[in-house]
């Protein structure tokens, strides 16, 4: 393959599944434009990873996507972990801090950081509208059994949100 | 039941839907991964320069007999540093135990023979030191670690000479007896030295320095210590070999 044709492919596939790949990171991130930077790294790593080419490229992109979404997101929390103690001398947050919280979000985004990473990936693809099919050829996993994985899952997070923050 | 926990895990997991219309921005994507790549491009073609520099650079190197003595002699110091680090470490954890590498007398191949001229130019025949226990050390006047085995050597050679050991090095400096004798001289050494070459160094294996054979009265070779070894741990061989029955 020479680096013209090299170049083609991956931006043939840059503009097939960028979007939609930045829209599953930033599901998970509190940044969008972090968001951004992490789906170009998935597609150079997809570039760069010959096994992940043809027919899987697709599954291949939305698994390492969601992954790195919730790896940037268990970092953001290992962080902000250490930063509380910092917090606690600093000024008391304006209202403008407190309505840019999200609350809601942050919260489900901490129970995702906390399950585990495969019922994370299936409850975050489930959420961006994959089929049962699209999320079995993505997770490597039997198609027959998505259900009972995604409803595990669903039970799961629903236990972890409840012990953390009471039944809303 | 399952159909309402579906829809509060749906609720709940609606939240995250990045805010109002949000898009990634694609131009913006596209020169970031142009950038990306040209960078890594940049990064790969860096490294070839420096590999194709590096080829450059050693092959006047080792053009010339005296620069290619000089980068053997600077590979063969790392690389004797770096046996002596090994020792070092090593050194501590089997000081109080017998040497491990000692051979099972049955398990024992013989020493490779040699004749070499000693300091006085008289021949030294291996196969003539049958009936005595033989440390062979192969060293060389720049070996750093060497260095720090000569004086346990004379020792060795002074203590258990009436059990019946004897030492002999073999130099494998290049540039022979003119380096060899005067190292022998400020050194005291007053076990025998002979000049090696390649074919027997080569007969041993000894490619790095030092290297020591301990070789039975049978003259098979008992134990073979690669690198700088602990004092305790030759010491230990050698009264064990010396022990041996013929």
């Amino acid at each position: 393959m020479n680096a013209c044709e090299d170049r083609l492919d991956i931006e043939t596939v840059f503009h097939a599944h960028y979007e939609r790949i930045a829209r599953v990171i930033a599901r998970v991130l509190r940044d969008p434009s972090r968001a951004e930077e992490l789906a170009v790294d998935v597609l150079l790593k997809w570039s760069r990873n010959p096994g992940a080419q043809g027919e899987k490229a697709s599954a291949w992109l939305y698994r390492v996507a969601v992954r790195a979404g919730l790896d940037e997101l268990r970092r953001e929390i290992r962080g902000s972990r250490r930063e509380s103690l910092v917090r606690f001398f600093r000024p008391s947050p304006t209202p403008e801090d407190v309505r840019a919280a999200r609350e809601d979000q942050d919260r489900v985004r901490t129970v995702l950081a906390a399950v585990q990473s495969r019922q994370a990936e299936l409850l975050i693809l489930r959420s961006d509208g994959l089929s049962y099919e699209e999320l079995a050829t993505a997770l490597n996993l039997n198609p027959a059994s998505i259900g009972t994985f995604l409803s595990r899952a669903e039970h799961t997070f629903r236990k972890e949100y409840i012990k953390r923050y009471g039944p809303q | 039941m399952d159909r309402n926990r579906d829809k509060w895990v749906e609720e709940r997991l609606a939240a995250l839907r990045p805010d109002g219309e949000w898009r990634a921005n694609v131009s913006r994507g596209l020169s970031r991964l142009r950038e990306r790549r040209q960078l890594n491009g940049n990064r790969k073609r860096r490294w070839s320069w420096m590999a194709a520099g590096a080829v450059a650079a050693s092959l006047p190197l080792m053009a010339f007999p005296t620069t290619r003595a000089f980068a053997q002699r600077c590979v063969s110091v790392c690389v004797g540093q770096s046996n002596w680090v090994h020792g070092f470490l090593t050194r501590n954890a089997s000081s109080a135990v017998p040497s491990s590498v000692l051979v099972k007398p049955t398990e024992r191949r013989m020493a490779p023979d040699f004749v070499l001229a000693d300091a006085f130019g008289k021949p030294v025949k291996l196969s003539e030191l049958r009936g005595k226990v033989v440390l062979l050390n192969f060293w060389a006047t720049w070996c750093a670690p060497c260095a720090a085995e000569i004086p346990w050597f004379i020792e060795f050679q002074r203590t258990y000479e009436s059990a019946g050991l004897t030492a002999l090095g073999v130099s494998l400096d290049e540039d022979g007896w003119s380096a060899v004798r005067p190292y022998i001289e400020a050194h005291k050494m007053d076990y025998r030295v002979m000049l090696g070459n390649d074919s027997v160094a080569q007969a041993y294996g000894a490619s790095s320095l030092p290297t020591t054979f301990l070789i039975d009265r049978s003259g098979r070779i008992a134990a073979t210590h690669v690198g700088i070894c602990g004092k305790g741990e030759y010491e230990a061989d050698i009264r064990r070999v010396l022990d041996e029955r013929q």
